[in-house]
């Protein structure tokens, strides 16, 4: 069976540090993984694993069943990301951004398709035509969404995306996920929000000092226990 | 190649949005019309000088004419009498003016001894020649690869610094598709503008349009590219921008100021020139011994020379033109070796910068340009030569009338030889210089690329 | 607490590897530019010596001659080096080292060092002053960038003034600890400079060599300073230490590169310089007007010959009490000298106007102030050179003269063939130059000199206040 994502014996040691400690995942189109952990257990290191942003010491990260280290530009067509903090370029109108990304991912929107989805990412249709500069973190964050939705990719990586964003943008984030692995893309979330891993992800993974200590699904335990659960881990 | 042209294209908006940038290339633009303007009027004032001469020669013979009204004695035309040694400036001189400011570009010639007459200078303003012309080479060599600095420091580091770099490379693209296809809109503005800048100095400048064309544009494209070369390889540190910016101006300080200030010092050491003054210093007491030595043994010492006068009438008398003319003639063959050495170590000296300029490719640069304008010290010394010949060929006209005693009438002034010298291109050393620049260029994209694979890119 | 600030930038710039191989480097090249520049001076001034003793020597040991022939014979000037030009070659390199002086002709200072070099000499040379006008504040830029932005960038900024400094006193104890790491660069260079002007003359006091040399000193200090308090009220006024560094290189290369020659070029395209053979001509034109010494045979001349037996009541030249040949002579060496110096005085006029632009664009651009001063007090600046070719014509003038009035007193008229011996040519004394006193130097460069310290009154108010209001956050 070919998963959405896949990680095998996945190993980053960095000089001083074993940042990954072999990791074994994986996750299934129209699933949502959240991976929970505090700074610095591995989380991130993680996603850019298998995102290619670095090389793995050993083992192998996989894409729709392709490895990551040997098809780097390939992957890429397969998954969209939108980092904790999304960064565009400050003279180019929201628009232009999004047109930008997505014609590198060889979509080629009319204005009114991007506009679409720039208004269901939550971005104010005059907003859009303004220049990047002057926009708030949340209204960057959306724009990101916009440029991940529009790539149609059946891989999604979240880097906490949705710090920034206001509660009532955050809860339309929400719908947006789950709306999108009900169409059979696997998303893959690292966040410190627990009780939104709760109310989202089909599965989720508690990772400590590099190390998968716990994988559960959320239908096994409410917000309240899944909370003292991951407390107790990162007390231990 | 779709992503490529994809990238160039949001270059250009990001560029068009990016006030900075465009008022740095509107400025270099200027510039560059500013140096086309200044070196077309400097070599025209000169061809308008140059044209003044002649009218100063028409002047001066009227002058004789009304002096000496019937047939003058040939001495005294001789030395009253003064005409020009020109060096008229090559139509792409305009372009890059090179040492043109500095020697003389007339000589003014009477019949006297030529060493006292050679190295007179015109009127230059010292702090003028100091600081340097502003012409279309200047522009290219200097100012250029600022822009270019300017427009690259931060071709990838910016991409960190903003944040964006995450996002491009979650994109199906690679990194070296980025950089490549940043550096290649920032290559097009760039060459776009050196190309219309050369292209419309060689208009402004009527130029003669032969093979130079090609050199020059050749020249203008491969300095530009190794610039850009210069800015792949401080990218492929994946350092931050202060450190790019600082480090690529650091490499235009050395190569462009302090490379060429040491070769400087160690030219002058390694091929000292010996002093024309000892030079002239020598002809004077030649010259002005004769006037005490034995009339027929300055005779016979000129006789050597000019054999063909041996047979003519005996000197009486305290004073005789062709005595006079004979030990000004001795006085500068009294010093011919030294002025061969005078200016074959100056050659020399030249030829020793030519074979260090690999060292420097904006010295390099600057040299095929010059060798393409025939604006430097060889295309000087060849004027010089061109000059002494033209005085022997004076000496020769006059020498019949003073030894056949023959008048000189007016119709004569007529049949008195004219000077004129053009420089010419050396374009052996030009395309010398090219193949240096090329391999230059191939250098510096080497190690970039191998410091590229190298370095395992970073995304933050 | 601004002592500490101070000595908190002092500290970590020295523990800055960086900075440490970067001033080493400017130490290294001012050393360097130190040693050749004394290695040229030495040999230049030392070909100019023997040169100079060479020619006296054979002008006073001259075969016998008559004096108007001697007055062709003539002799040469040799422009002696300023003593600290070592530091400041100026314009030395551009500038004819020698005059051939004559009679009735007036030539020009021949075999610049420029002259005999390619076009290499074009790309600069290798002086302490380069390296002080054009490096250092490179290294100051370099230093002092990210001083603030840094400090924006890490939130220490906000730490430093919530501990109860004014932004003011930040700056000024940044200044403050930038400028002692600068003059520990600049330090050791410059006294091993001072000592070797003074130990080569066997610390002989000079007065007038060391206030130039200690002004010299000073206006280079000025200029750092201003520098230094550039760069710290652009890193202040930036966010970003990228976009300050960026400003601050822009202006570097602007007022470093870009002003000083499109100011000299400028100039010269204003004011258009007449060719040496266009002068002379107007010159000849103009004498030809008055009486020519050679010529005594036409209207003036013939005017002046019956004004001259009227007062001595003769009836022919040859019963004068005094030669007619020498005086004649005279009379057209005067004149056509006065008319020289006229066309040579309105040549210099168009080369100072020319020269002035520059100048005046010292107000837009330090870096040109500081060059102009430099020179002055080096010596190696254009009225230095105009002083000495105006010393080289009042000699000539006077060699020609007095040789003039030996053929006057001595000889008869009509006489060509007498000569005297080397002993009359002893009664001559040579030339010697004497450079102008160091308040002659500024006062000729008031303009650069108010420039320079208008800079300095500006960074330290209007770039203060700028810093006032700063956004913290």
């Amino acid at each position: 069976m070919k998963f959405a994502l896949e990680a095998r014996q996945l190993k980053k040691q960095y000089q001083d540090k074993l940042a990954l400690k072999g990791l074994d995942l994986q996750i299934e189109p129209g699933e949502i993984f959240c991976l929970l952990g505090q700074n610095g257990a591995g989380k991130s290191t993680t996603i850019n694993l298998f995102l290619g942003f670095i090389r793995p010491t050993s083992g192998a990260a996989y894409i729709n069943g392709l490895e990551v280290a040997a098809n780097p530009i390939k992957v890429k067509e397969y998954l969209a990301y939108i980092p904790e903090n999304v960064m565009l370029y400050p003279n180019l109108t929201g628009l232009e951004n999004l047109a930008l990304f997505s014609n590198l991912a060889s979509f080629d929107y009319s204005q009114e398709e991007l506009m679409t989805y720039l208004v269901q990412a939550g971005l104010p249709g005059e907003a859009a035509k303004r220049k990047v500069g002057a926009y708030s973190k949340g209204m960057r964050q959306k724009v990101g969404i916009a440029i991940a939705v529009a790539k149609h990719a059946k891989v999604l990586l979240l880097d906490e995306p949705t710090s920034g964003l206001d509660p009532k943008a955050s809860n339309e984030f929400s719908e947006l996920l789950l709306q999108l692995s009900a169409n059979g893309t696997a998303i893959f979330m690292a966040t410190h929000d627990i009780f939104r891993a709760k109310e989202v992800g089909t599965r989720v993974g508690i990772m400590r000092e590099g190390e998968l200590v716990d994988l559960l699904g959320t239908t096994e335990l409410n917000a309240n226990e899944l909370e003292k659960l991951y407390l107790n881990y990162m007390h231990a | 190649m779709k992503p490529f042209w994809i990238l160039i294209k949001y270059e250009w908006l990001n560029f068009r949005a990016y006030r900075g940038l465009v008022i740095l290339s509107t400025l270099a633009l200027v510039a560059g019309l500013y140096g086309i303007y200044y070196g077309t009027t400097e070599v025209e004032r000169q061809r308008e000088n140059i044209a003044g001469l002649e009218v100063l020669t028409q002047h001066n013979v009227a002058e004789m004419k009304t002096k000496y009204p019937s047939e003058a004695d040939a001495g005294d035309i001789g030395y009253y009498h003064s005409t020009f040694a020109v060096h008229h400036p090559d139509s792409w001189a305009s372009l890059s003016l090179g040492q043109r400011d500095v020697n003389p570009y007339y000589i003014k010639l009477r019949l006297l001894n030529l060493q006292s007459q050679l190295y007179d200078s015109e009127n230059i303003n010292p702090l003028k020649v100091l600081s340097g012309n502003f012409d279309l080479a200047f522009v290219l060599v200097y100012l250029f690869p600022l822009l270019i600095i300017g427009l690259c420091f931060n071709i990838l580091s910016i991409e960190k610094e903003q944040g964006t770099l995450p996002l491009l490379l979650s994109q199906p693209i690679s990194l070296p598709l980025i950089v490549g296809a940043k550096l290649t809109f920032r290559m097009m503005v760039v060459l776009g503008m050196a190309l219309l800048l050369s292209i419309v100095a060689m208009v402004w400048g009527a130029v003669v349009p032969d093979a130079r064309i090609a050199l020059w544009l050749g020249v203008v494209v491969l300095y530009c590219v190794f610039w850009f070369g210069m800015a792949f390889l401080v990218a492929a540190l994946q350092k931050n921008s202060a450190f790019n910016a600082v480090t690529l101006l650091g490499v235009w300080l050395l190569l462009t100021i302090i490379i060429p200030a040491l070769l400087n010092v160690y030219v002058s050491i390694r091929q000292p020139v010996p002093q024309a003054l000892a030079l002239t210093i020598k002809q004077r007491e030649v010259v002005h011994g004769g006037w005490d030595k034995p009339k027929r043994e300055t005779m016979e010492a000129f006789f050597v020379r000019y054999p063909q006068y041996r047979d003519t009438a005996e000197i009486q008398g305290r004073f005789a033109w062709k005595w006079y003319y004979a030990f000004h003639l001795l006085g500068d063959i009294a010093v011919e070796d030294l002025a061969k050495e005078y200016q074959s170590s100056l050659q020399a000296r030249h030829d020793l910068v030519q074979n260090l300029n690999v060292l420097s490719v904006p010295v390099n640069v600057q040299g095929i340009f010059n060798a393409m304008a025939g604006s430097d010290l060889p295309s000087y010394l060849q004027f010089l030569q061109s000059a002494t010949h033209y005085h022997d060929t004076l000496r020769e006209f006059y020498y019949p009338f003073l030894f056949k005693q023959v008048g000189f009438t007016h119709a004569d002034y007529a049949r008195e030889p004219r000077h004129s010298f053009t420089s010419t291109s050396d374009m052996p050393s030009a395309k010398n210089g090219l193949v240096k620049l090329l391999l230059s260029v191939l250098v510096v994209f080497a190690a970039g690329l191998l410091l590229f694979r190298w370095k395992e890119a970073s995304v933050k | 607490m601004v002592k500490s600030i101070a000595q908190k930038e002092f500290i970590s710039t020295l523990r800055d590897r960086r900075f440490v191989v970067l001033s080493v480097l400017v130490l290294l090249l001012l050393l360097a530019a130190t040693v050749v520049g004394l290695y040229s001076y030495h040999t230049q001034q030392q070909e100019r010596d023997v040169a100079q003793q060479t020619v006296n020597h054979q002008f006073q040991n001259s075969a016998d001659r008559h004096p108007h022939r001697m007055a062709h014979y003539g002799s040469y000037a040799f422009r002696p080096k300023s003593s600290i030009s070592f530091l400041d070659f100026g314009l030395d390199s551009y500038t004819g080292a020698s005059v051939f002086m004559e009679a009735h002709r007036q030539n020009s200072a021949n075999f610049s060092q420029a002259q005999q070099s390619s076009s290499l000499i074009r790309f600069g040379e290798m002086t302490v002053a380069f390296v002080l006008q054009m490096l250092l504040p490179l290294l100051i830029i370099f230093l002092c960038f990210s001083t603030f932005t840094q400090e924006k960038e890490t939130g220490t900024l906000k730490i430093l003034l919530s501990q109860g400094v004014s932004l003011r006193e930040i700056a000024w104890a940044k200044i403050a600890g930038y400028g002692k790491t600068v003059a520990l660069v600049v330090g050791p260079a410059l006294l091993i400079a001072s000592l070797l002007l003074f130990g080569r003359s066997g610390f002989e006091w000079h007065t007038d060599v060391l206030v130039r040399l200690l002004l010299f000193i000073g206006f280079y200090l000025v200029y750092f300073f201003i520098f230094v308090v550039l760069s710290v009220v652009v890193s202040g006024v930036h966010q970003r230490s990228s976009t300050a560094l960026v400003t601050l290189l822009g202006i570097w290369i602007l007022c470093c590169v870009i002003i000083p020659k499109a100011s000299a070029n400028l100039g010269n395209t204003l004011y258009t310089t007449p060719t040496r053979a266009q002068m002379d001509a107007d010159v000849h034109e103009e004498v030809a007007k008055g009486i020519d010494g050679h010529n005594s045979q036409d209207a003036r001349a013939e005017a002046f010959k019956k004004e001259l037996l009227q007062k001595y009541g003769a009836d022919s030249l040859s019963q004068l009490p005094v030669n007619f040949d020498g005086i004649i002579m005279a009379v057209g060496e005067e004149q056509s000298t006065k008319v020289y110096r006229e066309y040579f005085a309105e040549l210099t006029d168009i080369f100072q106007k020319q020269n002035r632009v520059s100048e005046w664009a010292g107000f837009l651009n330090p870096y040109l102030a500081v060059r102009n001063l430099s020179m002055g007090m080096a010596g190696s600046d254009f009225p230095h050179y105009l002083h000495f070719q105006n010393e080289a014509e009042q000699y000539r003038y006077h060699l020609a003269q007095s040789l003039n009035h030996i053929q006057t007193t001595r000889l008869k008229y009509k006489d060509k063939t007498t000569r005297l011996s080397a002993d009359t040519w002893k009664e001559l004394a040579p030339f010697t130059y004497e450079a102008p006193p160091v308040q002659w130097a500024l006062g000729s460069h008031l303009i650069s000199l108010v420039a320079l310290f208008l800079w300095l009154a500006l960074v330290c108010t209007l770039g203060l206040r700028l810093i006032d209001k700063i956004q913290i956050a």
